[in-house]
């Protein structure tokens, strides 16, 4: 699988190399689908030239990275195309080897399973081979190569690059079962945006079910290792934003930072949900809905853990989707990076009911945000409700996309233990309902 | 027949001897009225505060005055021209691209060559106080400052709806009579003007002069407080009035001036009497310290450039010499007149950028670099060490 991914990379470098030279990348880097207050790569810019001034870079809101990011730009800001080519091929590369140990290890459970009776009998075409499962891995890499929100982002040299590519090494490092490593890279993500805080319980629940622990909170061996993992997630997290103290010497960076992020005063139109409602809301209110916003990012975590308490990958894919969903500042490279795990869940077709009109609203949505921006800011003949009603119905699509996954997994499963075909009491065909 | 021949000769003879002495005391003379009144150069502030389409006869009349005081002699640079609406390209404008003063299209006084530098929302209190007293940002261009000096002969022409004391802006904002006192005295202290004239079009206009208490301002204003001030007539192809009464009648007696016209301002104080105007216009001169017969329009309405005719040699030097100091009791001291840079160039223009000269701390790379390399050898085993040392 060397030589078809070793193509596919060169494929993907091209073409992204290919739109750096071309004039599109001035237009691409000024689009708000793409770069966000956060992650937009003429802030970081604004902020290195602050830092060569002598004035600390988060001083007016225009920088909201990280003090290690400044430490990576101030080397590579001349070679900034490679650094987000190489950041696209990292991600590339983790996600390729994650899927093929899940894969690895989704066929071992497979077979342990049907070894021990736990499956029924008419679910055999449900159970999953190697031979098609040869080339997910190619396909997942494929996805978030060739993905066009990738390749928007990338020339828009969006940080975001970076964070997906974090991300993606956090989980290929939680898969292969390094914990250390696996907690490192988590502190990391988390430092760069706070979201990645709720991929804890995907990675803890994964750790537990390798090393055979059970999730049972009254046992001490399940309190023993989250202890030690949140520990090495903590710890590293400590040492991180200490480390980044020492950089410039001040505490400036939480509250451009973390700050920015939770209370979102930046209200540029996004793909997101905050901006609209938050454009229209009274000053007192701000602090409360600020606050219900955020939770609703955070509280899909533990009642999703609690029921995809075995199938901690799965758990990872839907907590990174709601992450790209409701975070305060999506953009599409956000978007790019969940779609690429969907060729991993291709078994689960037969069970998607909603898949035609997810991909017609996302594929409609997004050719419709320029539409209406430029009415609404160009031609001035729309207003910001258009613009928002795309982001809504965006978000809505994605929402659907999710639950339907969701619900096919979960139907999978429970054909597999209760049977293909389900019938009623009464002996007429029964139809699974997702409550 | 020789006595009489004798005294037509010398008679002749005498004339003819006269004639050049007669001349260059004439010439004397009207080199002496050049230097009567003091200023070296003219600007003008012409201010329309009213916006909307039925306000057309507000922007005619600043415009009247514009293309006087343009074809007097002042050029665009030294007018601020400050038009609250876009009455030539107003929607409701049947004839675009044009500003009538008199009815049936016969004078349009919008033109080629207008230059508005204040226009639409930019015309507010705020930034007329600013234009008078030349406290703008660094960063306002020099079209948009009134950058006079102490020789300066400014006229200032407000039009627009106002009350009794007050002129309103933009149907939203208004200006006080003694704002507008403040900002003159303000002037004065900052030697921005030689000598203002003030010319008011709006109902009760006498009230806005009323408290002006700086020297060499003069003021007219075309009613007096209690009267309206009515506009002239309207046109039934535009459907609205075109001109206001007063500045109608100023802009037909301004006409009638060239730049080398004597006409002085008592002719200015007799423009619009009641009969035609049907307001009062008034007029106030105790603050002026010349004779207003002796001012010529042309001081203010045009720009006519002094030339000095002189035979002797000049000899230019350097600098003036300061004023000596009084030592001793320490009074007064005085000092030689500095005045406040209007133009600061050289904070405008920017530094040069300082050479990129931040790098993060060592003890930053130092602990960054051991902690990879900790989890490095944490991860993958000691083994390697032996590799390395």
């Amino acid at each position: 699988m060397a030589a078809p991914l070793t193509l596919l990379l060169i494929v993907a470098v091209t073409i992204r190399a290919v739109l750096f030279r071309s004039s599109l990348a001035e237009l691409i880097s000024a689009r708000v689908e793409v770069v966000s207050p956060l992650n937009a790569w003429k802030r970081v810019v604004e902020g290195l030239a602050l830092l060569d001034l002598g004035v600390s870079p988060y001083s007016g809101d225009v920088f909201h990275e990280t003090p290690l990011m400044i430490y990576l730009f101030h080397f590579t800001v001349d070679y900034a195309e490679i650094v987000f080519i190489i950041a696209d091929g990292i991600t590339a590369l983790a996600l390729y080897l994650s899927i093929q140990t899940y894969n690895k290890d989704v066929f071992r459970k497979q077979k342990y399973a049907l070894e021990s009776d736990r499956y029924s009998a008419d679910c055999l075409e449900l159970l999953r081979s190697p031979k098609e499962m040869f080339y997910i891995p190619l396909k997942v890499a494929m996805f978030y190569l060739l993905n066009p929100f990738t390749i928007l982002s990338c020339v828009a040299k969006s940080t975001c690059g970076l964070n997906n590519a974090i991300i993606a090494l956090f989980i290929f490092c939680t898969l292969k079962g390094s914990a250390l490593l696996s907690g490192i890279l988590l502190a990391l993500a988390t430092y760069q945006s706070i979201y990645p805080l709720t991929l804890f319980a995907p990675a803890l629940l994964f750790f537990l079910q390798r090393l055979y622990i059970p999730v049972n909170l009254r046992r001490s061996s399940f309190w023993f290792f989250t202890l030690q993992y949140a520990f090495m997630y903590v710890g590293s997290l400590v040492v991180i934003t200490g480390l980044s103290f020492f950089l410039l010497g001040s505490w400036d960076f939480i509250p451009s930072v973390y700050g920015f992020i939770f209370s979102v005063p930046d209200l540029t139109p996004n793909i997101g949900l905050f901006w609209y409602f938050f454009a229209e809301m009274f000053e007192h209110f701000r602090l409360f809905f600020s606050c219900v916003f955020q939770i609703n990012v955070f509280f899909y975590t533990i009642p999703l853990s609690i029921k995809l308490k075995e199938h901690p990958v799965f758990l990872i894919f839907m907590q990174i989707a709601i992450i790209s969903i409701f975070k305060s500042y999506p953009t599409v490279g956000d978007v790019a990076l969940y779609m690429a795990f969907l060729p991993a869940w291709s078994h689960l077709y037969r069970f998607l009911r909603n898949i035609f009109l997810v991909s017609c609203v996302l594929l409609a949505c997004s050719a419709l945000f320029p539409v209406l921006w430029h009415l609404w800011i160009y031609a001035g003949s729309a207003n910001s409700n258009f613009y928002y009603a795309i982001t809504l119905l965006f978000n809505f699509g994605q929402i659907l996309l999710v639950a339907d996954y969701f619900y096919a997994y979960l139907r999978r499963e429970h054909h597999l233990t209760h049977g293909l075909y389900l019938k009623k009491k009464d002996g007429t065909e029964a139809t699974l309902v997702l409550k | 027949m020789d006595y009489y021949n004798l005294l037509t000769t010398c008679a002749f003879i005498h004339l003819l001897v006269s004639i050049p002495y007669a001349y260059s005391n004439y010439v004397e003379n009207k080199a002496g009225q050049f230097f009567s009144s003091g200023h070296t150069n003219n600007w003008a502030v012409l201010v329309c505060t009213s916006r909307f389409w039925f306000n057309y006869r507000h922007v005619a009349n600043t415009l009247s005055v514009y293309r006087s005081v343009k074809r007097l002699g002042i050029p665009d640079s030294h007018i601020v021209l400050m038009l609250a609406d876009d009455m030539a390209c107003n929607y409701r404008n049947p004839k675009p691209a044009t500003v009538f003063s008199h009815k049936n299209m016969e004078l349009n006084v919008y033109g080629d060559d207008v230059e508005v530098d204040y226009r639409g929302y930019e015309v507010t209190v705020e930034n007329f106080l600013r234009v008078l007293t030349g406290r703008l940002p660094p960063s306002t261009p020099r079209s948009k400052r009134l950058l006079s000096d102490d020789r300066s002969n400014i006229l200032i022409y407000l039009t627009g709806h106002g009350g009794n004391g007050f002129l309103k802006f933009q149907d939203s904002e208004e200006i006080s009579n003694m704002e507008l006192a403040d900002a003159f005295e303000q002037m004065w202290q900052k030697r921005r003007y030689n000598e203002l004239l003030f010319i008011i079009d709006t109902c009760q206009g006498a009230s806005m002069y009323e408290r002006f208490y700086s020297p060499n301002l003069m003021a007219l204003a075309s009613s007096q407080v209690g009267e309206d001030s009515l506009s002239h007539q309207p046109d039934l192809a535009i459907g609205v009035h075109l001109m206001d009464k007063y500045t109608f009648y100023l802009l037909e007696f301004l006409e009638e001036v060239h730049p080398a016209s004597q006409a002085n301002m008592n002719d200015l104080f007799k423009v619009c009497p009641q009969s035609q105007c049907v307001s009062t216009p008034g007029h106030r001169t105790d603050l002026f310290q010349r004779n207003p017969g002796s001012v010529l329009i042309t001081d203010f309405f045009g720009s006519v450039r002094k030339v000095e005719i002189t035979k002797d040699t000049i000899n230019l030097t350097s600098s003036l010499k300061p004023l000596i100091q009084r030592s001793g009791s320490g009074d007064m001291q005085i000092e030689s007149l500095t005045y406040v840079d209007q133009l600061p160039v050289a904070e405008i223009i920017h530094q040069k950028p300082k050479q990129k000269d931040w790098h993060p701390p060592d003890g930053f790379i130092l602990g960054l670099w051991t902690l990879i390399l900790l989890v490095f050898f944490q991860t993958y085993g000691i083994k390697h060490l032996k590799h390395i040392f």
